[in-house]
């Protein structure tokens, strides 16, 4: 203890241990009766999560029940509902409007965006032919992931004149591509009344501008074990075109975002 | 605890052929882990609740994939914290207050603990702070490391990772909860060396 800022590993899993016992949790319910209840209630053995999600036909089906679902209830009484799910033109990409964006600070991560690795690991490493801005010039840093369908590339760019610090990714600028048509649920934005999302295109293909109040962006492949990841996004391009999705994400105006995605497919 | 894996592979394995009354004593024994990840992961005791339960339910129907013979308790958590992190992103909305007042105590924003308090619950307060600053990955390893005492094998199962990348996910999560503890914290003698 020479040092008292700086505590000894041994000597923090040891407080940490006795914090366990002692950490200040609400009593446990007992759930063994309700869960004893809903079992023995259900005649049937339902689809699980993870079957639905595999089931491609199942999946479609339940996609479409929601759909009309969803469209009705938005037709009905807009004004009323919570949350209304529009489903862009863009594969890959669900937006939920919702009356408050903000996560808890706990439950923001902080970027995935997979290995890091070069461009052309990048480019052997998933199925679609990856896209760079000549507009911006070769990214700082590529990452990959491979968890997804189809992979997912992130080219990141530091921050510089004409790129600034977007303070909910450290970066300039952020382009993600993917393969939308593989992973139709693969981000949920979550957008508050303080986000403006905007209908446009780019290139010819349907897009979103989604801009304003950062809003927030929930990463997952439903039914695949991954872990999701949750943060705030800033202002964002989204588009999809050949089966590719593509997003960028900049502290930039839409001209400016525009201009760089009118580069890319 | 040495007991208990055995009893939970015969547990498991008759919940699997239909007896429910083994599948509620699993639920009788794992209620507390289960309502505890889910809270680490929540900070909402109602979305915690219903998080648990959920699982539970679910679990049971997924017993068909469950392999026979394999540790219940980390893949009960992997469900949990799953399940937990679907209420989270629809309670945000509520935990945001408690978190952000959580959140500037532990800056010292707000209210600093009250004088009287001894070292020892104001080290433990700051601790409790600081972990639910960080993010779920980090506080969930913690967790099921040294509150669940989960085997690193049990928790690649819970956290889905290589068996290989826990220890040094350990390490790092622990490096990041003391960079974010306040600087001058000292840990209080009488903590360090009581038998937790």
């Amino acid at each position: 203890m020479a040092d008292p800022s700086r505590i000894p590993d041994v000597e923090l899993e040891r407080a940490l241990r006795t914090l366990g016992s002692r950490y200040p949790y609400p009593p446990t319910p007992n759930l063994a009766s309700r869960v004893r209840g809903r079992i023995t209630a259900r005649s049937v053995v339902p689809p699980s999560r993870v079957g639905l999600w595999r089931d491609p036909r199942r999946l479609a089906l339940v996609a479409a029940v929601l759909l009309v679902l969803l469209g009705a209830a938005a037709l009905a009484n807009p004004a009323t509902r919570d949350a209304i799910a529009h489903f862009f033109h863009v594969r890959g990409v669900v937006v939920n409007r919702v009356p408050s964006p903000l996560p808890s600070p706990s439950a923001i991560t902080p970027l995935d965006l997979g290995r890091r690795v070069t461009l052309e690991q990048a480019q052997s490493s998933v199925t679609f032919t990856i896209a760079v801005p000549s507009a911006v010039g070769t990214p700082d840093a590529v990452y990959v992931d491979t968890r997804i369908p189809g992979g997912e590339v992130a080219l990141a760019y530091q921050p510089r004149p004409g790129l600034p610090l977007v303070r909910q990714t450290g970066l300039g600028l952020l382009i993600t591509e993917f393969r939308g048509d593989l992973v139709p649920g693969f981000i949920a934005k979550e957008v508050g009344p303080g986000t403006t999302t905007e209908e446009t295109s780019v290139n010819g293909d349907p897009a979103w501008w989604i801009a304003g109040e950062p809003h927030t962006i929930v990463v997952q492949v439903a039914g695949q074990d991954q872990p999701e990841t949750l943060r705030l996004a800033a202002n964002t391009l989204v588009w999809e075109h050949g089966g590719v999705t593509y997003r960028i994400e900049s502290g930039l105006s839409k001209v400016d975002a525009m201009a760089i995605a009118s580069d890319l497919p | 605890m040495e007991g208990r894996p055995l009893d939970d592979v015969a547990l498991v394995e008759r919940a699997r052929n239909g007896d429910v009354n083994a599948y509620e004593a699993l639920v009788q024994q794992y209620q507390e882990l289960a309502f505890r990840v889910a809270y680490q992961v929540t900070g909402d005791a109602a979305d915690a609740e219903d998080a648990a339960q959920e699982a539970f339910v679910n679990a049971y129907y997924a017993l068909g994939r469950f392999r026979p013979g394999a540790p219940f308790r980390p893949w009960l958590c992997r469900i949990v914290a799953n399940e937990a992190r679907n209420r989270r992103m629809s309670a945000h909305r509520r935990v945001v207050l408690a978190e952000r007042a959580i959140r500037a105590h532990a800056s010292g924003e707000a209210a600093p603990s009250p004088e009287a308090a001894a070292e020892a619950d104001e080290f433990r307060s700051t601790l409790v702070a600081t972990l639910r600053q960080l993010r779920e990955e980090d506080r969930l390893i913690l967790a099921y490391r040294l509150f669940f005492d989960l085997s690193e094998a049990e928790m690649a199962e819970a956290l889905n990772c290589p068996k290989g990348t826990v220890k040094s996910r350990l390490s790092r999560a622990l490096g990041r909860l003391r960079d974010a503890l306040p600087a001058d914290l000292r840990l209080p003698p009488t903590l360090g060396a009581r038998d937790g």
